[in-house]
């Protein structure tokens, strides 16, 4: 036995302890935020909303919006450096707000919201998956399915699936098919990259009018038909004023607000520079995207040209133009191939980017769950698991709901709207975490003083309050927009009316067990009483 | 139907915590859980002793300076130095005293290293049954504590010692109609710590324990610090051999004991406690068995714990998961 007392670093003395370990690798924590506000798939889909506000410019909206959020990852860095392995943003808003906010704000955010982000996610699967391939193909009826509702329900029950897959694998099969899925992904980014730089306006063109009429049946001057359908529809980028380009943030947060996706820390903490790494792995993916989402969009601009890339896009979402689906920039990159056994390589390295991503939308919050039931908010059954550890409970009730919300989503008249606020109600529960983050010193001190991070003071207050306004200006700016403003299409009544019914369910659900644990002699008051210490 | 959604009367209520690891904040609020949670009988499971020693160094005339947390400490009077101290103590580290010469010496010698530990850790645990004995003397509430595979085996000695805390270790022990075994050892880990052995010692060694038992399994208490084997309950980060987290920690895998698996499976108890695996906070069942890791944030001074109200039916249902 080798209980022996090592020198530790910086003054410190350890001994062999269970569970002392060496400091995770920036690279890996890096990797994960990186997928979770995925260029590819997340990004350039959300991008193709910025002919909405052709006054603005996206790429300083890119830039600012990346820059600010830094904020964000250094509150949610700081919660971890407070209340580390806590589990997210349920622990630490019950633990500082209450019981019954945390499990409100996390379940509607975390779970319930997250049966209507399956059918998004099949949206982006035929988007830039199904359609591209199917098109490349030469199939067209693929193409016209995976259009239609139809498709967009088959796509969500596969996503579903996928998701359920990698949740039944577990979290060490997952973490490597995503390390094999971001490599992969990159490979195809950088293919991607050397295409449009070596490729001239002419060349796409030229690429462009051949393919859409290969593959989408659109003769003459495609190009040409694009950009003038996009003109008259007022799509095109017009300038770069302040204000709209402002506006576009809150589009962007679809993309970008999700770098503390998973944000967790595993070992002892050893101090500062646990806090600084998990800064280094969010902040440093989230930097890493937006300059790779400038260089990809400068890239646009020089190659399709940028009245096109706006043009199309604003075909799309109102119907015009010679090309009915969406233009996904890596088939557009593909057609620049000319090859089409090379184009389908690309398209399908490229959605390793979706691959790798899907298992976020059961992930986290089978986690949550498991985290509400072990507080007996939720019953125990839920958190039960096989023999080999697959949570099917949980599952089940992320599974299961989202078959019915996908059923609507596709084939419902206005059900489609009543999702409009998914990011939203993501954006209040992050909220909750971000007040809990300002207010933690004062209704937490003692494990506020207690944690690495309390000697950082900015304008002699605590730094985790002034980052966390910081960024809970950012998120009451975006919530305001899409509360208030049209122009996001979240304002939508029947949509706000659905999410209030989420938000109310979850309030029952805590209060029947709340009061059903009081008359079983167990009162939930007791899992968040701080025992005294004298 | 309706009435078995409501709970009889507990027989006894049982509040559970463990792997405090040093924190003289977990301990305190230890001793005050079975008043605050209205508990007759408190466990506390293993690992009650810290793993770092912080120095703190003088550099003469009044002047001193430590790190804690990668955070450098400057003190200009013994006022500061002793709210240091006590910071240090809270979050289960052993602070002491010392100058540039005995650090030198310290830095290269790991037996002065290893008497230093000796002495703070069983000083804390010795100092730590006092205030027991104290706190707890007139409460009525048993309380029974078994180390774990972090505390050496003196640890032992200083706790039967105690007048108000009970050792536990490798003992059937009976609280009302109810007994409970306990045992601090473990499977293998890597970090080869004092109570640990392969799965087929293990086995015998529970199998030992396990065979005292004459009550029936409704009436049975297991608590072993090392979780069942791929019970969620035990599922840590991997590592790779510089022991580092691999994935960015995000990589979980089962490293409880086979052989406490086994033991629960054949005995079935109505409750196991389980400590170990810090991250792996949760309940989960094993056949009737409701098995328990409260899980440990002892650096913050938070104690998690477990309260549970053991009316000797089947199945234990009433439970709730604490963090005091």
């Amino acid at each position: 036995m080798a209980n022996n007392a090592v020198a530790g670093s910086d003054d410190l003395f350890q001994r062999k302890a269970t569970g002392l370990l060496r400091g995770w690798s920036v690279w890996d924590g890096f990797i994960y935020a990186a997928f979770s506000i995925n260029l590819i798939t997340l990004g350039l889909f959300t991008f193709s909303y910025a002919p909405f506000i052709p006054d603005g410019s996206l790429m300083l909206a890119i830039i600012l919006a990346g820059l600010y959020l830094v904020f964000q990852t250094v509150t949610y860095a700081s919660l971890i450096a407070v209340m580390p392995r806590a589990g997210g943003d349920y622990v630490w808003t019950s633990r500082v707000l209450g019981g019954g906010l945390g499990f409100v704000l996390a379940v509607t955010g975390w779970w319930f919201i997250l049966w209507h982000w399956v059918p998004i996610y099949a949206d982006l699967l035929n988007k830039e998956v199904f359609v591209p391939l199917a098109a490349l193909l030469g199939l067209d009826g693929t193409v016209a399915f995976f259009s239609g509702a139809s498709g967009l329900f088959t796509a969500s029950m596969i996503v579903a699936v996928v998701a359920s897959l990698y949740v039944s694998l577990g979290m060490r099969a997952y973490a490597r098919i995503q390390k094999f899925c971001f490599y992969g992904g990159l490979i195809g980014l950088a293919v991607m990259i050397a295409i449009l730089l070596f490729s001239s306006r002419s060349d796409f063109v030229s690429a462009y009018n051949s393919g859409a009429q290969d593959l989408f049946g659109a003769g003459g001057n495609a190009y040409q038909a694009t950009i003038a359908a996009g003109e008259k529809a007022g799509g095109l980028s017009t300038s770069s004023a302040v204000y709209p380009t402002l506006l576009l943030i809150p589009f962007l947060a679809f993309f970008n607000l999700y770098s503390n996706w998973g944000a967790t820390l595993y070992g002892e903490v050893r101090g500062a520079s646990d806090f600084r790494k998990n800064i280094y792995a969010m902040a440093g993916a989230l930097v890493f995207t937006s300059i790779f989402a400038v260089i990809l969009l400068l890239l646009f601009a020089k190659t399709f040209g940028w009245d096109f890339y706006y043009a199309a896009n604003a075909n799309f979402w109102n119907g015009e133009g010679p090309v009915s689906v969406w233009p996904y920039p890596g088939m557009l990159v593909a057609m620049l191939l000319g090859n089409p056994v090379l184009q389908i390589i690309l398209v399908a390295v490229l959605s390793l980017w979706f691959f790798g991503w899907t298992g976020s939308v059961f992930l986290s919050s089978t986690r949550v769950v498991f985290a509400t039931a072990f507080d007996r908010v939720l019953p125990e059954w839920v958190s039960r698991t096989t023999n080999n550890g697959v949570p099917y409970a949980a599952l089940l009730l992320m599974l299961i709901p989202s078959i019915p919300v996908s059923y609507a989503y596709a084939f419902g008249d206005n059900f489609a709207t009543y999702v409009l606020d998914a990011v939203l109600v993501i954006a209040i529960t992050f909220l909750g975490s971000t007040v809990s983050a300002a207010l933690m010193p004062w209704l937490k001190p003692d494990i506020y003083n207690a944690s690495p991070i309390a000697r950082y003071r900015i304008l002699g207050l605590p730094m985790i309050t002034v980052v966390s306004i910081a960024f809970g200006v950012f998120l009451v700016f975006c919530i305001g927009q899409w509360l208030f403003n049209d122009l996001y299409g979240a304002n939508n009544g029947q949509s706000l009316i659905y999410m209030m019914i989420l938000y109310a369910i979850a309030f029952a659900m805590y209060a029947g067990f709340r009061l059903l644990r009081r008359a079983q002699g167990m009162d939930l008051a007791m899992v968040y009483d701080e025992i005294p210490e004298e | 139907m309706i009435s078995k959604l409501f709970s009889r009367e507990p027989d006894t209520r049982v509040y559970f915590a463990t792997d405090i690891h040093g924190s003289e904040t977990c301990w305190r609020k230890f001793l005050n859980s079975g008043k605050h949670y209205e508990a007759n009988v408190m466990v506390l499971g293993g690992d009650m002793t810290g793993k770092a020693l912080v120095p703190i160094v003088e550099e003469g005339k009044g002047h001193w300076h430590a790190t804690l947390l990668e955070n450098r400490r400057d003190f200009e009077s013994e006022d500061e130095v002793k709210e240091f101290e006590e910071s240090v103590m809270r979050r289960g580290y052993y602070p002491f005293r010392t100058d540039p010469d005995q650090m030198s010496e310290l830095e290269s010698s790991e037996e002065l290293r290893d008497k230093l530990f000796h002495k703070e850790m069983l000083g804390t645990v010795e100092r730590w049954m006092q205030m027991a004995d104290e706190k707890l003397d007139g409460t009525g509430i048993d309380c029974f504590v078994s180390p774990g595979n972090d505390d050496q085996f003196e640890v032992d000695e200083i706790i039967s010692e105690a007048k108000r805390v009970r050792l536990a270790e490798g003992e059937v022990v009976e609280f009302g109609d109810f007994q409970m075994v306990s045992t601090g050892w473990s499977n293998r880990t890597p970090w080869d710590t004092y109570r640990e052995e392969d799965e087929d010692d293990l086995a015998e060694r529970l199998k030992k324990m396990t065979s005292q038992i004459t009550s029936p399994p409704e009436k049975t208490i297991y608590n072993f610090h090392c979780p069942p084997y791929g019970s969620g309950l035990d599922d840590a980060p991997e590592i790779d051999e510089n022991m580092r987290p691999k994935h960015g920690g995000r990589s979980l895998i089962p490293v409880g004991s086979k052989a406490v698996r086994e033991a629960l499976e054949e005995g079935q108890p109505t409750l196991s406690l389980h400590g170990h695996i810090h991250e792996a906070k949760g309940n989960t069942r094993i056949g009737n068995t409701l098995c328990i890791n409260p899980g440990s944030s002892y650096e913050q001074g938070q104690l998690l714990g477990a309260v549970v109200n053991l009316d000797g039916g089947k199945k234990v249902k009433r439970f709730v998961l604490t963090t005091g």
